[in-house]
């Protein structure tokens, strides 16, 4: 059945309502003009709005399927307080043509029933939002609208009543979600929202009078807004692991970069060279007109001291950081890794990748004096055409890759069984059992193979596996 | 009056165009120190191939490579760029080599490869980094060394060609100071023993700048045990290859390192 999924002024002035059938609507407004709802248009503009909305915090949330939530703990200050903020905001909205209602509060379900229910623009006072909340209706509390309906049922129409009555009964008579949300929005349960980036109270901007585009202006103001948020974190002892800019342009598209750092840091001018190489991808069509920084993983960083003793050698802040930066977000930070031990009996899970500088090994290194293969392939490569003298044996020939090798020496074997107890108790078998052989071909070339099964078991059939190089 | 020594380094800074020189790495083996220039010299970039499946693999010539120039990672920190991560930690450690000390990188192309080495050369602190590529070509080479020369690091370039790869021409010239032709040579398990012996390596050094070539069969000394890492010098002689008759007199040839 169709109906009605939203309506503008003029129709909800002659009652139209959401929801109701289309049929009916044609019936009482026969000159009805009706548009197809395009719920996945509306979901991808409300994204892009959030994502709009960077320019006033990192932490922006959607609440679909029309609201936004902007945790601007921290981020006030760079507009002159909350009433001049929500100014901005309110001016630049109506500058593109949308209908709106604003509120700041502390929680983010007080701000949501201020904006929906309360006066538009509304701002409780910290800790104030209680006396704002008494006055409107128990809807205001995002409660789903059957139990909304039955609050207002029993004649409690204002969240105040809401708010004298005992909890205990509150709860057992309308569940412990309409409880929950009250003390969502009055501040006393916390609420988790699912931001799209991470929330920060370390943020820089930069707003222009004159939008830029030329790539020397978007290289200096890059520096500009490292520089302003790095002397923050400087003042306050801190460095960060990772850096987010957002060009914001003329048209309302918000461009983001990232880069990362191995070390906490809050060098401005390495900051801004690590995002130099890629400011030549941000397009900035028409003109920038604002830039932010975010900083994340900020840390306690204490002041470097310059030991004179050691002073010849090298500090890896100095030197390897920066390299290990550089690399990194040039290639991704996948691409870059220092290899540690890992608690594992299978051979290609024995290393685990670590960022570099990140961590200490602290875990025991590998054994030296077993010999393992200086290159181990990912996928074990099969043997075929092996000769093999007794169960026991380490093959006497096999061909690998088009070429056979007649075995001169052989070491082995080496049990290495798989870790069966990760899997499920139906699939484990002695086939999971490798025997491991280090053998030479005549020529001198060392190759790590092994045998996954065992002779005269026909379920598992023996196999050969050519499984690493060695010197 | 000038002696020979003398006369030898005023010649070698003419040679390297008035920059001052790095210093060598001994080897600690003295025929093959001798072909060199007292040893393996720094702030320099050399190339270790390999022939036949080894173009490929790459296996005996990054064993042979990281053995080499593991006192320096001993000393400072390396760095090994790959084109393809099957270079395995545990085997390096059963080599000596300290892999505590080693930033993997990964590249995408040749290109990114060569660039990842020049700036990690250029590094305060790096003493090896180590290269997997496929080709160096004129330009490339020199800006390999360019960025030797900065901080006295050594570049190792394994020669490594993709699998199934037609493989590109050599280049017809070279800036490195020294060529090394890897392969890996049948070993001798200890008297009285099974299994196989210490790794060893038939290489030959086909180029060497301010020194002569030469060709031996060289083993890796104390692998697999706890004691690898500490051994002063990571290879030892087994034989001289080729011909012996250009095997010098060792005395004429020490330098002071």
């Amino acid at each position: 059945m169709r109906r009605l999924a939203a309506v503008d002024a003029r129709a909800a002035a002659l009652y139209l309502r959401p929801g109701l059938k289309a049929t009916d609507a044609l019936a009482i407004v026969p000159g009805l003009t009706t548009a197809e709802a395009e719920p996945e248009a509306d979901a991808a503009a409300l994204t892009a709005l959030a994502d709009w909305c960077v320019r006033f915090s990192p932490a922006v949330a959607t609440d679909p399927p029309d609201g936004l939530f902007l945790d601007i703990a921290g981020t006030d200050h760079l507009w002159g307080g909350e009433e001049a903020m929500l100014a901005d905001l309110r001016g630049r909205l109506l500058g593109n043509g949308l209908r709106f209602r604003l509120a700041i509060a502390d929680t983010a379900g007080a701000a949501w029933a201020l904006a929906h229910h309360g006066p538009d623009g509304a701002i409780a006072l910290p800790e104030g939002q209680a006396d704002l909340l008494r006055p409107l209706p128990p809807a205001a509390l995002r409660l789903d609208p059957a139990a909304a309906a039955q609050i207002e049922r029993l004649g409690l129409r204002r969240i105040g009543q809401l708010i004298d009555l005992p909890r205990g009964p509150l709860a057992r008579r309308f569940g412990a979600q309409a409880l929950m949300r009250l003390d969502q929005a009055l501040g006393r349960a916390p609420e988790a929202l699912s931001f799209r980036r991470p929330p920060t109270p370390w943020l820089a901007r930069l707003a222009f009078f004159e939008p830029i585009s030329a790539p020397e202006d978007m290289a200096r103001v890059t520096e500009d807004v490292c520089a302003k948020l790095c002397a923050r974190l400087e003042a306050e002892g801190r460095g960060a692991r990772r850096f987010e800019i957002f060009f914001h342009r003329v048209d309302g598209k918000v461009l983001p970069l990232a880069v990362g750092l191995s070390l906490a840091g809050r060098e401005a001018r390495r900051i801004a060279r690590l995002f130099a190489p890629k400011l030549e991808i941000v397009d900035p069509g028409f003109g920038i007109e604002a830039v932010t920084l975010a900083a994340y993983e900020v840390e306690t960083m204490s002041g470097r001291q310059v030991r004179i003793e050691t002073a010849s050698e090298a500090a890896v802040e100095d030197g390897l950081a920066p390299l290990v930066d550089r690399l990194a977000n040039r290639l991704g930070s996948e691409r870059v890794w220092r290899a540690l031990p890992a608690e594992s009996h299978a051979p290609e899970l024995a290393v685990r990748r670590a960022r570099p500088l990140a961590e200490a090994s602290s875990a025991r290194n590998w054994d030296p004096e077993a010999p393992r293969p200086i290159r181990l392939f990912r996928r074990p490569e099969p043997l075929d055409q092996v000769v093999a003298l007794t169960p026991d044996e380490p093959p006497r020939r096999f061909r690998w890759r088009g070429r056979v090798h007649e075995v001169a020496r052989a070491e082995g074997p080496e049990r290495i069984g798989e870790e069966w107890w990760k899997q499920a108790i139906d699939d484990v078998s002695v086939g999971q059992v490798r025997d491991y052989y280090r053998v030479e071909d005549q020529a001198g070339a060392r190759f790590w193979v092994f045998r996954a099964g065992l002779y005269g078991d026909p379920e598992a059939p023996p196999k050969w596996w050519l499984h690493g190089l060695f010197a | 009056m000038l002696d020979l020594a003398a006369m030898r380094a005023k010649i070698a800074v003419l040679e390297s165009g008035g920059r001052a020189g790095h210093g060598v790495l001994p080897l600690g083996i003295e025929m093959v120190d001798a072909a060199l220039p007292g040893g393996l010299p720094l702030g320099h970039w050399h190339e270790v191939i390999g022939d036949g499946q080894e173009a490929e693999t790459c296996a005996a010539p990054a064993a042979f490579a990281a053995l080499m120039a593991s006192p320096l990672a001993r000393r400072g920190e390396a760095v090994w760029v790959l084109r393809r991560d099957d270079l395995w930690a545990p085997g390096l450690t059963g080599l000596g080599f300290p892999p505590e000390r080693l930033i993997q990188v990964c590249a995408r192309d040749e290109a990114e490869a060569l660039a990842a080495m020049e700036d990690a050369l250029a590094t305060v602190g790096v003493a090896a980094v180590f290269g997997e590529v496929e080709a160096v070509d004129l330009t490339a080479g020199r800006r390999l060394q360019l960025a030797c020369e900065k901080r006295g690091a050594v570049a190792l370039v394994l020669k490594r060609r993709p699998y199934g790869g037609a493989g590109k021409r050599e280049a017809a010239g070279s800036t490195c100071a020294t060529r090394w032709r890897v392969a890996s040579a049948p070993s001798e398990p200890p008297a009285g023993e099974f299994g196989l012996g210490a790794p060893r390596f038939s290489v030959a050094l086909e180029r060497c700048r301010g020194g002569r070539t030469g060709a031996w069969i060289l083993e890796a000394a104390g692998t697999y045990s706890w004691e690898a890492s500490d051994a002063p010098y990571p290879l030892r002689l087994v034989a001289p290859l080729g011909d012996r008759q250009l095997a010098p007199a060792p005395s004429a040839h020490r330098h002071a390192a």
